[in-house]
């Protein structure tokens, strides 16, 4: 009974091309990763830890034994990043240069993490989850919202450089979706007035409270506890009786 | 950043306990050498060191186990997953470059698992490979053509008819030398290996990630190295080929002669590929002892200069003073009459690539006319024992044997262009063997970190005298090498530097047998042969004698010209190309190149190799030595050889050891030398700060003659400039 | 051992036409006599710019040129072979080329020594 359904299932699949590869454009990341000289980014950028920031770099590299203070080079991008609000060419040679490292080595390391923004970005970086459980619970409309309440399109920055928005793929707030980033706040369970409202605030220069917006305290269940309500049960739970 | 500084630091100045601890060790090393593992590979059993990888398991018993990023000679990557293998009771392949055997194991490399997980890496590889075999230089030697006739699928599951699929990625400018169609690249990673580990450029990485990563230098910046033509070879694909070599022939139908690269003392073996009598490219060939596998930039890329600037047809200046064609006879003639006029004034100077057949013979010849000046154009101190010690020229513990130094002073040369490949060596020494490396000379960049002990020979003196930390390295070190680079040794007070030289050899602790500490770097290929031979090195001879007529065997460095010969001076130039010789001669004998005649060459350690003739001379030129034959028939007093293999008996019987190719006539007496050199006058050194001619990239390609003439050469100079304004 | 074994094996040596040495002289001396006559003949038919004496000379010159033959064998097959070249001249069967190749008058020969083979 089941062999001929299988053997008319082979046929199908081949004839209907499911054997073969799946054959639309791939995805390309929409950063490039070769560097081309901007007005903004060039080697001529200056750039220079401030000197707190100068004594965070030594306590950085103070943590990585001699000989591995390569290891240092992700925390230093960042501070670097934080300091300059995106990564310029010239940060990552001061980082080469503090490392003592072949140049080639630092652009590696930012090239491949997408946190390291080399290119110019807003004092705020919105960032819209847009991955299937946010989707599900509308994140296409809180980035509707943030296009229109900044006037700039996914992947623009405002001219007063103050925010850039970005489509990111899950950044693992699901159970509070849909949410945004902001630096390093998450803004969860949000609304479109929600959205607009933080949005707002920025611009007033306000700091909006980070986390869920429907009134959680983190990710405990909306309204009442659905399950493990009464006392967790004994020892001997469930056993049969007679062992 | 290869190296660990760790033990460096933890180590402090490397003393003598360490060492201790070492020699002691080694003895007991013997007893304790741990077990020989036994493997099977499909069935067939071999017996390992333990750390010994799957692969080269599988290599001893000759089984070759296909792969892409797995490199012999560069660190293990393991991302191309070309070489999965199964290993019995392993649930998954394993990566047989990467890991390391276990006891007992039994690793198939013909199951069904290894074939189907070879056909999906492969299917994998080829997804985002373009179809552009037909116009790809790789084409007939590419890695992944052979390795997917082999084991790829034999059908394809890509039906991207809409031709949207495939990645693409950008190309990149790496400068003159290299051309790059990055999409072919499959990322195994060997040419940014290669840059950060042999040539010590990390200009080469990965950027981005997943299917956006790319191969590149990220700014605009070009590859520009000594050593940057090896990873044309190295690339298994067409993503990196040579720029000059491009849309220029097919490997099968070129035809392949081994021969010998004479563009640096070092003798690297090379494969010069011709198609109708016309040079096509140069690759190199595997020598352990001299060149690995690897070939310095101007051997391998020069050769265009072999076509251009050539002396085809013997010439005779007029009474217009301008250089006009003439046949062989009336040179010949006219050069005769001149030799016969000027009786045993007349004398011979050797340029940087003259071989020895061409040596021997006209050195025969001034002798047989009553003259003893046959003088190179480099300089070499005749004082003391001066060149009846070999010892005393050569690089006497030999290339390979660089690689076990522990301690290295490098006093007035720059390796790194002098003679690329031994600096390569010193460099793999540099990591792999933590050698402390000091130099004396201009500070240059040698691609490894070195001790700067000054520029001047008050800094040679203080190794001598202990006052320099490095001196205690040095004599305490187990295997010390110095290297003295010629052309420190051209200063007037050269023999008083070799002398210093010397007593720091001597010093040191020589515990090894047969190591020699003692070490002299040519930068010329003929200098070794000639000085066998029993030429005078440096002119000097020359411009007191005031010859009648004076034969420039290839000699265009400038070491001597027309002021200071007499007026009436007859300057014969034998030599392949229009350079400087050929500029002040009256008459001009057209030579053969390199690649056009079978010729001896000894390279810096004293090792006799010869060339083969790879295509023919251009127009009328004919090869050396028999010129020089010729003409002695006609001055009257001919030469006994008629053949090669006559005049080879000659160089036999003048000096054995240029007959036996391939291998190093060692040299002894380093004590007499020492001594012999003591006992001479004594010598004044003279303060002033060493100098190189070649310091930096820029200088390193245009050297002699061929590369003179070479656009590829000029082209790498021009790159070169642009880089050093750029400001990446 | 080894010198009886090649005197052995000489001596089963099957002779190809001459017994001894002194039959094989005949037969080349026959030979010799009968290109020797036909000479004149050869001259008038092919119509070649040589002259009989010439023809005599170059008749000469060819035998001479086997003359430290020792072994009956090759004399023997020699000698059938001048048979040959002598049948397929007779009966026209070669061209005047062929007759004149003997000759080699276009042939130029190759310097041998050093210094003509350098300047040519």
């Amino acid at each position: 009974m089941l062999n001929p359904l299988k053997c008319f299932g082979k046929y199908l699949g081949r004839y209907a091309g499911i054997r073969s590869l799946h054959s639309s454009s791939p995805l390309s990341h929409d950063s490039l990763f070769v560097h081309r000289d901007s007005p903004e980014d060039n080697p001529d950028t200056i750039f220079e830890f401030t000197p707190e920031n100068q004594k965070r770099v030594d306590s950085i590299l103070a943590i990585y034994p001699e000989g591995h203070k390569r290891a240092a080079m992700i925390p230093l991008l960042d501070l670097a990043q934080r300091q300059y609000g995106w990564l310029p060419l010239s940060a990552m040679h001061k980082v080469a240069e503090i490392l003592k490292l072949p140049r080639m080595r630092v652009y590696e390391v930012a090239t491949f993490y997408t946190m390291f923004m080399r290119k110019p970005t807003g004092k705020f970086h919105v960032q819209v989850c847009t991955t299937t459980p946010c989707w599900l619970r509308g994140s296409d409309e809180v980035l509707e919202a943030c296009k229109k309440n900044l006037g700039i399109g996914v992947g623009e920055t405002s001219k007063d450089m103050m925010f850039t928005i970005s489509e990111v793929e899950c950044l693992g707030a699901c159970v509070n979706a849909p949410m945004i980033q902001i630096n390093d706040d998450y803004y969860e369970d949000l609304t479109v007035d929600d959205t607009n409202e933080i949005l707002n605030d920025l611009k007033a220069c306000k700091k909006p409270r980070a986390g869920p917006r429907s009134g959680r305290f983190a990710a405990e269940p909306l309204g009442e506890p659905t399950s493990l309500k009464g006392d967790p049960p004994g020892p001997g739970f469930g056993v049969r009786a007679d062992l | 950043m290869l190296r660990s500084s760790l033990i460096k630091v933890l180590n402090g100045a490397k003393v003598s306990p360490k060492h201790v601890c070492v020699t002691f060790r080694a003895a007991s090393d013997v007893a304790k050498k741990p077990e020989k593992i036994e493997v099977f590979i499909d069935d067939q059993p071999v017996l390992v060191d333990p750390g010994t990888t799957v692969l080269q398991a599988a290599a001893q018993v000759g089984v070759e186990i296909p792969r892409f990023c797995y490199h012999e000679r560069l660190a293990v990557a393991g991302n191309c997953r070309m070489c999965l293998v199964e290993v019995e009771k392993s649930p998954k392949p394993v990566a047989a470059c990467a890991m390391p055997v276990m006891k007992g194991w039994r690793i198939k490399t013909n199951s069904d698992m290894t074939k189907k997980a070879r056909e999906g890496v492969m299917e994998f590889l080829l997804v985002n490979h373009p179809l552009d075999c037909p116009i790809c230089d790789q084409g007939g030697e590419c890695d992944l053509q052979d390795q997917s006739m082999a084991f790829g699928s034999d059908r394809s599951r890509f039906t991207d008819i809409q031709f949207s699929g495939k990645r693409a990625v950008e190309d990149k400018d790496l400068g003159p030398l290299i051309k790059t169609v990055m999409t072919r690249c499959i990322h195994c990673t060997r040419c940014i290996r290669f840059a950060s580990e042999v040539a010590g450029i990390d200009d080469l990485g990965t950027t981005g990630r997943g299917s956006d990563m790319q191969i590149g230098t990220y700014v605009e910046k070009f590859f520009m190295s000594e050593l940057s033509g090896n990873v044309i070879d190295l690339c298994p694909v067409g993503a990196l080929t040579s720029k000059p070599y491009s849309f220029t022939a097919r490997p099968w139908e070129i035809r392949k002669i081994d021969s010998i690269d004479v563009f640096d003392a070092v003798g690297s073996n090379i494969v010069v590929s011709t198609r109708t009598n016309e040079v096509l490219r140069i690759l190199p060939r595997v020598n352990e002892e001299i060149n690995e596998e690897w070939l310095a930039d101007k051997s391998r890329f020069a050769y265009d200069g072999l076509k251009r600037q050539r002396l085809i047809t013997p010439m005779l200046r007029d009474n217009k003073n301008e250089l006009t064609p003439v046949d062989w006879e009336a040179v010949l003639l006219t050069v005769c009459k001149v030799l016969q006029q000027a009786g045993p004034n007349v004398a011979a100077i050797a340029g940087g690539m003259a071989d020895a057949e061409t040596l021997v013979a006209v050195k025969d010849l001034l002798n047989r006319l009553g003259s003893e000046l046959t003088c190179t154009e480099h300089v070499f101190p005749m004082d003391g024992s001066g060149t009846d010690l070999r010892s005393s020229y050569l690089l006497n513990n030999k290339i390979s044997g660089a690689e076990e130094a522990d301690a290295i002073l490098l006093i007035g040369t720059n390796p790194r262009f002098e003679a690329p490949l031994l600096n390569s060596r010193l460099r793999k020494t540099y990591l792999h063997n933590e050698a402390q490396i000091a130099v004396i000379g201009p500070k240059v960049d040698l691609t490894y970190e070195y001790e700067h002990l000054g520029n001047n020979a008050t800094a040679i003196c203080n190794v001598l005298n202990d006052n320099c930390p490095f001196s205690s390295t040095l004599k305490n070190a187990k295997k010390p090498l110095i290297i003295v680079g010629a052309d420190l040794l051209k200063r007037a007070d050269g023999a008083a530097i070799l002398s210093l030289v010397q007593s720091i050899a001597a010093q040191t602790c020589n515990k090894v047998e047969g190591w020699k500490v003692l070490n002299i770097l040519h930068k010329v290929a003929s200098q070794v042969a000639a000085l066998d031979i029993g030429y005078t090195p440096g002119v000097s001879k020359i411009r007191e004698a005031k010859p009648k007529a004076l034969i420039l065997i290839g000699a265009d460095e400038g070491a001597i010209n027309k002021e200071d010969l007499p007026e009436d001076c007859f300057i014969i130039y034998q030599g392949h190309h229009g350079d400087l010789g050929a500029c002040m001669a009256d008459a001009v004998l057209p030579g053969a190149a390199y690649t056009e005649k079978q010729a001896t060459y000894v390279n810096t350690e004293g090792r006799a190799q010869q060339t083969l003739v790879a295509v023919s001379p251009p127009g009328l030129a004919k090869e050396d030595w028999k010129i020089i034959r010729a003409l002695s028939e006609i001055v009257g007093h001919k030469l006994p050889y008629d053949n090669l293999n006559e005049i080879r008996d000659r160089l036999d019987e003048v000096a054995p050891h240029l007959t036996r190719y391939g291998e190093v006539e060692g040299a002894n007496y380093f004590k007499q030398a020492a001594q012999l050199l003591q006992e001479d006058e004594e010598k004044t050194l003279d303060d002033s700060p060493i100098d190189l001619k070649i310091k930096e990239l820029q200088d390193y390609f245009m050297t002699d003659s061929i590369s003179r003439a070479s656009p590829t050469m000029a082209k790498c100079v021009q790159a070169v400039l642009k880089q050093k304004e750029s400001k990446y | 051992m080894s010198a009886s074994t090649i005197r052995v094996g000489v001596k089963q040596v099957k002779p190809i036409l001459s017994v001894d040495t002194e039959e094989a002289k005949k037969r080349v001396l026959n030979l010799y006599k009968a290109w020797h006559r036909q000479l004149p003949y050869i001259v008038k038919k092919y119509d070649i710019p040589k002259s009989v004496e010439q023809l005599r000379l170059k008749l000469r010159e060819e035998f001479m040129k086997h003359k430290d033959v020792k072994d009956i064998r090759v004399i023997d097959m020699l000698v059938i072979k001048g048979q040959m070249e002598l049948k397929e001249t007779v009966n026209i069967w070669k061209q005047k080329g062929h007759i004149m190749t003997y000759f080699q008058d276009t042939v130029e020969h190759k310097p041998t020594d050093f210094l003509s083979q350098f300047l040519s």
